[in-house]
């Protein structure tokens, strides 16, 4: 008999604790989410520093789409360099290429950093339909940069909750 | 008999308070900068004009006009070493008269520029640096004066030349 209660006992803490383990991951088990990049490379061209302060590389376009969030769940898309721009033994700081992306919203402008993931898009609720956004990157150009081809890998994550 | 029983609330509540299972998507893109070996140099005058003046009184005749300000601008390889050079092919002439191109001379200022003698065929170094920026600098011509010079209107050309590795 005692042996019978133990094991329904176990039955019921299972049943209880499956329950709970159900509930809290449900809402991540449906979401689906969906992010591509056009192109994946990225460049700069040479150019002077004087008529060209600024180098701006073609549009790059980002599309996503966020399909299984509940209520006002949210949503994040952040990009974050692996590093500065190295050429060999030179580097220049990733903080000098910035972007600008349209439409805001959900897309919004800003600044590469090596250490802190950087929003590039945010919203609530789901993106059913895949959306684009043009994203143009732009490397601060320099007298003080060292001549080389130069390059960094960066990564873009699309997060829900 | 033996009872194992595993304690419910402490099970829920660790499963409870275990992170919340995050969607994420990500892909890693690429940049890529080509900063090209670049170089370029102003003067702030391209004539330099030297006043008519007594040897004795004034035995070094500066330019009219002043000193000319120097910018040397150089992209190059990181710890490379930068050369701004001036030279003339000839001496000053006037006619068949002639003065020797080294009775000129200059003084600069600014980090990195050199005084010096000019010499026919020859080019002397007015400014080295390493690696990569925009340097401004000043340089001071004059003429050593003599009475041994013929009078006439003398003139060379001066050539600046920087070079970025």
């Amino acid at each position: 008999m005692r042996l019978h209660d133990s094991l329904k006992g176990w039955f019921v803490e299972g049943a209880l604790a499956m329950l709970a383990c159900l509930a809290t991951a449900a809402p991540a088990s449906g979401q689906q989410l969906d992010l591509s990049v056009n192109p994946a490379n990225v460049s700069f061209g040479s150019a002077d520093p004087d008529t060209t302060p600024i180098v701006v590389a073609p549009p790059t376009v980002v599309t996503i789409r966020v399909r299984g969030l509940s209520g006002g769940g949210t949503w994040r898309l952040t990009v974050l360099a692996d590093g500065d721009l190295i050429a060999g033994p030179a580097a220049v700081d990733i903080s000098n290429v910035t972007w600008t992306a349209t439409p805001s919203p959900p897309f919004q402008n800003g600044t590469l950093s090596r250490t802190v993931p950087q929003t590039m898009a945010a919203g609530t609720g789901n993106v059913p339909q895949p959306l684009s956004g043009s994203v143009v990157f732009r490397l601060v150009n320099s007298w003080n940069h060292a001549a080389g081809v130069y390059t960094q890998t960066f990564v873009l994550t699309l997060s829900a909750p | 008999m033996l009872q194992v029983r595993f304690p419910l609330p402490l099970l829920a509540v660790l499963l409870l308070a275990a992170p919340a299972a995050t969607a994420q998507q990500s892909l890693t893109a690429t940049l890529t900068a080509d900063i090209g070996v670049l170089g370029k140099i102003t003067v702030s005058a391209l004539t330099l004009t030297f006043p008519d003046a007594d040897p004795d009184a004034v035995p070094l005749v500066p330019a009219a006009g002043g000193p000319l300000t120097i910018v040397a601008k150089a992209r190059s390889g990181l710890g490379s070493t930068v050369t701004l050079t001036v030279a003339t092919p000839d001496d000053l002439r006037s006619g068949t008269d002639v003065i020797p191109a080294s009775a000129l001379s200059w003084t600069a200022s600014g980090p990195g520029f050199a005084s010096g003698t000019l010499a026919s065929g020859v080019a002397r170094t007015l400014g080295t640096w390493t690696g990569s920026g925009a340097r401004t600098g000043t340089q001071t011509w004059f003429l050593a004066n003599s009475w041994a010079y013929a009078s006439g209107m003398y003139s060379l050309t001066l050539t600046y030349t920087l070079t970025v590795p």
